[in-house]
């Protein structure tokens, strides 16, 4: 365990519901003029969970402090230097997170199939192991082709085709 | 009675009723095993299906289908880490540890020994204690259903890992994500978009949190040990096994039978009770979360035990329990049977054939669990960087069936990187999910109750029903806070 990811995961926990009490709540949750009976106003749960997360963060982050003092400072890496000396992994996430954002983007674009075609090959690419080649590419098109298939069938989902090209259309005429 | 029920076995006892359940409890099974395809669609696709056939056979079908499915939901968890349905999300956390040691074959067993049994006990209960437990199911309203949900949120105390703090955050985050969309009087909260008024699906939050950070785990560290096929191991349960489990399935499948009988509940909760339960009573609570198979049993008893169970308020006083008794309800309406207390005096004849059919059903979901399960097994040895990007796949299929909407996908994808930036800054996701699951239920009590009162705060504590979980709550938190003192202070001494 690094003693500091402690640290910061307070840190993270009491930025994030302290945003969720003094920014999120005053401008996403209404509170209707007219509540009836005496029930509670509906920004009072979440209220009362980010006084909670604020305090439980801010508690993780305090104690986490004793124990980055009991190890010597060789073991604990500031978080700047462990991103910088891994910056590989922070490049394969954003990678990650762009791949799955143009997925959600580009399937009304092009067609669920095509979509979903496209992003298990990059899903494949990602793994990085391409030892099994061949059934890396085969899958990647008879797959969700295979499930496209199962679905429509079965339970008769409508899978959107695509604005730009579709390939089920295509599918379907053959 | 015996009579009767003597009668109701010759008029089940039939090749079409056989054939009727065994594809009931197969297709219920496959189905449910698919992430993202529930019980309820199951039930739902199946209807159609019922207009052509007797009644008693009709509902034999649709109750197959639906343990089939609550029980299938448990392949896939312990197989590939994606809980198929909501009740089976409790079993990940020890079956998906087990199959990663190569033992994926005896989780397997577990799961399906302990529904079984956790079954055939429900439809015991549900033939012999129908009415008292209906009795019982009516006198449990708003407070006390806020005072059992609090207890079973207690239940973070226990699967938070190594930090109470970070399990108590993470089951804030769950509450607050929970909140999401319309509440009981029509306000919108965090509705940032018009897909977010109707909140976030449990399904995609579920598998997004558990089967995707597996796939960006290997995406960004590729690990060698990732890529290699998990071994099936050894695949049979021993008795030593089982005889050390039957205590926590057998009070599972109890707690499955009265949660399961108050509508509302479902098997998710009496999954997690029932976990909670056995986490805390026994000797290896310790082992819960890494790999236990009482922790398997203490679920999948507890699901498979409410099957039979929300049959009873619907058989005895003709309230749907849940979605899919309320799909049923509508089975039985266009069968021209009105459920309620009068059918047990107008239809006797077809509610005991129905119970023996129950009854029979557990021995079918024996024998095409052992049939399925090991076709699914071959799944583990499908090396990790093939298998991991198709479960990917499945999910978004899945997940998109279920709502025909793009946004359930975008949420299924934005949970899978919350839940993997959880799983790197060590904050456990299982006190997420019971809340997540749990906190609609807790608010809604709790406003609803002090909507009641007119704010008065002792409407919470006017029956004994209230009151018993209430001071086992109280005992719960006292026995944290004693434990985690004691840990505070021997971290403390060793440091010194």
């Amino acid at each position: 365990m690094i003693p500091n990811r402690d640290f910061y995961t307070g840190l993270v926990a009491t930025a994030f519901f302290a945003l969720v009490l003094f920014v999120l709540i005053p401008v996403y949750v209404r509170v209707p003029s007219f509540i009836p009976g005496f029930a509670p106003p509906p920004d009072m749960w979440p209220r009362v969970i980010g006084w909670v997360g604020v305090v439980m963060g801010a508690l993780a982050l305090v104690l986490a402090v004793p124990k980055m003092r009991r190890r010597s400072s060789d073991q604990i890496t500031p978080i700047g230097a462990y991103l910088c000396a891994n910056r590989i992994f922070a490049y394969r996430f954003i990678c990650m997170i762009a791949g799955f954002a143009a997925f959600v983007y580009l399937m009304p674009k092009i067609g669920f199939l095509t979509a979903t075609i496209v992003l298990l090959a990059f899903l494949f690419i990602m793994t990085g192991d391409f030892t099994k080649r061949a059934w890396m590419i085969g899958l990647s098109i008879i797959f969700p082709i295979f499930l496209y298939v199962v679905f429509t069938e079965i339970t008769h989902t409508p899978f959107p085709h695509g604005k730009w090209f579709s390939l089920a259309r295509l599918l379907h005429l053959i | 009675m015996w009579n009767e029920l003597l009668g109701a076995f010759v008029a089940v006892a039939t090749l079409p009723n056989f054939i009727v359940m065994a594809a009931g409890i197969w297709g219920g099974v496959i189905i449910g095993a698919i992430p993202g395809m529930t019980g309820t669609m199951a039930v739902t696709l199946a209807l159609p299906f019922t207009f052509y056939m007797p009644p008693v056979t009709s509902l034999l079908l649709l109750v197959a289908l639906y343990k089939g499915s609550t029980y299938g939901g448990s392949i896939s968890a312990i197989l590939i880490k994606t809980p198929g349905t909501a009740s089976a999300a409790c079993t990940v956390l020890d079956g998906y540890p087990l199959a990663r040691e190569g033992k994926g074959g005896k989780a397997l067993n577990m799961a399906l020994v302990s529904s079984c049994i956790g079954d055939f006990i429900s439809n015991i209960s549900l033939i012999f204690l129908a009415a008292p437990l209906a009795i019982f199911a009516l006198r449990v309203g708003p407070p006390e259903y806020f005072m059992l949900m609090a207890f079973s949120l207690t239940i973070v105390a226990s699967i938070s890992g190594r930090s109470l703090l970070l399990g108590i955050v993470a089951a804030c985050l769950g509450l607050l994500l929970a909140t999401v969309g319309e509440d009981m009087y029509g306000s919108f909260r965090f509705a940032m978009t018009e897909d977010m008024k109707s909140g976030l699906g449990v399904v995609p939050v579920l598998i997004g949190l558990f089967a995707l950070p597996e796939m960006l785990k290997l995406a960004i560290f590729r690990p060698e040990e990732n890529t290699q096929a998990m071994k099936l191991g050894d695949n049979r349960l021993t008795m030593k096994e089982f005889r050390g489990s039957l205590k926590t399935i057998i009070r599972g499948s109890f707690i499955g039978v009265i949660l399961g009988a108050i509508p509302g509940i479902g098997p998710s909760t009496a999954a997690f009770f029932s976990y909670s339960e056995a986490r805390r009573t026994s000797k290896n609570g310790d082992r819960f979360g890494e790999g236990e198979l009482e922790g398997i049993a203490a679920s999948e008893s507890a699901n498979n035990g409410c099957c039979g169970a929300t049959m009873i308020p619907l058989l005895a006083l003709g309230v749907p329990g849940d979605v899919i008794t309320g799909v049923m309800l509508g089975a039985f309406m266009i069968h021209g049977l009105t459920p309620g207390p009068l059918l047990f005096q107008n239809n006797i004849g077809e509610v005991y054939s129905l119970f023996i059919g129950m009854l029979f059903s557990s021995v079918f979901l024996f024998i095409a669990g052992k049939l399925t399960a090991s076709g699914f097994a071959k799944i583990s040895r499908i090396p990790q960087q093939l298998l991991l990007p198709c479960i990917v796949i499945l999910c978004v299929f899945g997940i998109y069936s279920v709502s025909s909407s793009p946004f359930d996908v975008a949420v299924l994808l934005v949970m899978g990187v919350v839940g993997f930036a959880m799983m790197v800054l060590n904050v456990p996701a299982a006190p997420f999910l019971i809340a997540f699951i749990l906190g609609p239920m807790f608010e809604d009590n709790m406003r609803r109750s002090l909507a009641i009162s007119r704010g008065d705060l002792s409407i919470f504590f006017q029956s004994w029903i209230s009151w018993g979980f209430f001071i086992l709550t109280i005992l719960f938190v006292a026995l944290t806070i004693r434990r985690e003192w004691q840990k505070w202070r021997s971290n403390v001494r060793a440091a010194n």
